[in-house]
């Protein structure tokens, strides 16, 4: 029966959890929960109710970052988590 | 005696790639700077590129060179077989005939050495010693273990945790070639400690392994990042498998109706395409298919599932088939192309209407690999399942028209060592039913048990 709340993750190319795909993307879900989960459970509606208009904006329906910008951003992150821990 | 392969000499490997971006209709715009609001400046990406990488990456060039250095690398195994498919074929029995680059005769297994072995090189030339890079499953993380090896460089590679712990024999592999190979989150890196403080059992994410990646570079001189898809320059060294395809095509006097490949990050997708997506921007009539993999069962769910609901989505709206009687065309919104950072080449192709995305669920996707591996013998990566399926489709639409195709596509991985996923397959694990009330309840208790976003 556990099994059945195991997917096969497009992303990663292995089985995963319910759990990870509802908190993949951090504090949020993974984008395509829905796509991969809405066959065998109502987990649109079940995260509908959990979160809030702004969290669900955040989450489905901002358009995909581009992966230069994104790098960008993520070099960004670094360089400040590095400072952080020399000071 | 029926011809299967075609093969090109050492000597016939191409010397150059080819760069799609010469031939654009429509030149792709460049992306913005997240601070400033203007065009991303080659010196933005410096700390985690070399520069010789960053300048193919906004380059227009139509033919870049591949050195010498690559080129001995490459001879390995390329240039790789084209094969055709005749059991497949005879197993179909339609009108089609079905050409496959076989691109798992790597040592890796996969496509991806094909930018590993480039990027390794060009970092080398640059001066660097060694190469961070993140993996899911870890088809990308051994291809640039070996490539490292091959050039001397050291490799450290973040595995998302879950995966990590699920896939010894790819690890396994990365270490076998010299690479260190890290669960991600990791104690290396703050990113990966601050995680590992609030959830020491996180299983990690892809998101997380490429912060760690990342982080691990930056200000260290002689170090960089590494990526296997998406970029540019990744779609610019797999050309090499559609220019060996396209060659191979020519010797034997055929030419393909339809070109596809399966589409995760686009690379071995846009690979095999971008020389006959040239010859269609030029005049040549050729369909251009890009397969994504989705978790939803077409076949028995219908189009709901790529609805979203009233979620908003604005993307555009494709047609796709199903394995229906009829094809009736069902919706998918072009966005979902994209879900992880597809190539912006590859969603570029889309929405000039040079290449029709197409979805398939996992079920029909194993079940086609699973025909393939019965008839061919090769067992193919689960990713690649995706193409067969809609190798499968586009010749039962032939058989349908009783119009005769012929068609070529990118066999990009085997599946070897990705067994387990068979076996899930094999004793009914990722058969699509709906759960019934009990487990739907009991996930509902899941969900109320994590911290709320």
């Amino acid at each position: 029966m556990q099994d059945r709340l195991k997917i096969r993750c497009p992303k990663l190319g292995g089985e995963v959890s319910l759990d990870y795909c509802l908190q993949e993307g951090g504090d949020l879900p993974c984008s395509r929960i829905i796509v991969c989960w809405q066959a065998r459970l109502p987990v649109e509606r079940l995260l509908r109710e959990r979160l809030s208009p702004e969290q669900w904006d955040r989450c489905f329906n901002r358009p995909p970052k581009d992966k230069v910008v994104s790098l960008v951003e993520l070099v960004e992150a670094a360089k400040e988590r590095l400072q952080a821990g020399e000071e | 005696m029926d011809q299967v392969k075609v093969n090109l000499e050492d000597r016939e490997i191409p010397r150059q790639w080819y760069n799609i971006q010469a031939d654009l209709p429509t030149p792709m715009k460049p992306p913005l700077h997240p601070g400033t609001g203007k065009p991303i400046r080659p010196q933005d990406l410096a700390p985690v590129f070399p520069m010789n990488l960053i300048e193919q990456e906004v380059s227009t060039e139509r033919w870049i060179d591949i050195p010498s250095e690559i080129l001995e690398k490459y001879l390995l195994w390329r240039p790789t077989p084209l094969y055709r498919a005749r059991n497949f074929e005879k197993l179909l029995d339609a009108p089609v005939r079905i050409y496959y680059k076989n691109e798992g005769v790597s040592p890796p297994g996969s496509h991806k050495p094909n930018t590993a072995v480039a990027q390794a090189y060009y970092n080398k030339v640059f001066g660097i010693e060694r190469l961070s890079t993140e993996t899911g499953a870890g088809q990308w993380g051994s291809a640039l273990s070996m490539a490292c090896q091959m050039f001397g460089l050291k490799c450290r590679v973040f595995m998302v945790r879950v995966s990590f712990e699920q896939k010894p024999y790819r690890r396994l592999m990365m270490s076998a070639w010299g690479a260190e190979c890290l669960p991600s989150p990791s104690d290396r890196t703050a990113a990966g400690r601050k995680i590992l403080a609030e959830n020491p059992d996180s299983p990690g994410s892809l998101g997380i392994a490429i912060s760690e990646a990342i982080e691990d570079v930056v200000g260290d001189e002689k170090a960089r990042y590494s990526l296997g898809s998406v970029l540019n320059y990744v779609i610019l060294h797999q050309s090499i498998i559609g220019l060996e395809a396209h060659k191979q095509m020519e010797k034997i006097g055929e030419y393909p109706d339809v070109v596809m490949g399966c589409a995760g990050g686009g690379s071995n997708f846009a690979g095999i395409a971008v020389p006959f997506v040239r010859d269609k921007i030029y005049g040549k009539e050729v369909r251009i298919v890009a397969a994504e993999p989705t978790s939803c069962p077409t076949l028995t769910k219908g189009p709901f599932a790529y609805d979203f609901g009233d979620t908003a989505m604005t993307t555009p709206l494709l047609p796709m088939y199903t394995l229906g009687h009829d094809f009736l065309p069902l919706p998918i919104h072009a966005g979902g192309l994209r879900y992880h950072g597809m190539a912006p080449i590859v969603s570029h192709l889309v929405k000039e209407g040079l290449v029709e995305a197409r979805a398939l669920d996992q079920i029909e996707a194993f079940s086609s690999g699973v025909q393939w591996a019965r008839s061919e013998g090769f067992i193919p990566a689960p990713e690649t399942n995706h193409v067969i399926a809609a190798v499968v489709q586009e010749a039962k639409r032939a058989k349908e028209e009783g119009k005769e195709r012929v068609i070529l596509f990118n066999w990009s991985g085997h599946g070897i060592i990705d067994l387990a996923a068979y076996d899930a397959f094999l004793s009914n694990r990722l058969t699509p039913y709906e759960l019934p009330d009990e487990e739907i309840q009991r996930a509902l208790k899941t969900l109320e048990g994590l911290p709320k976003p």
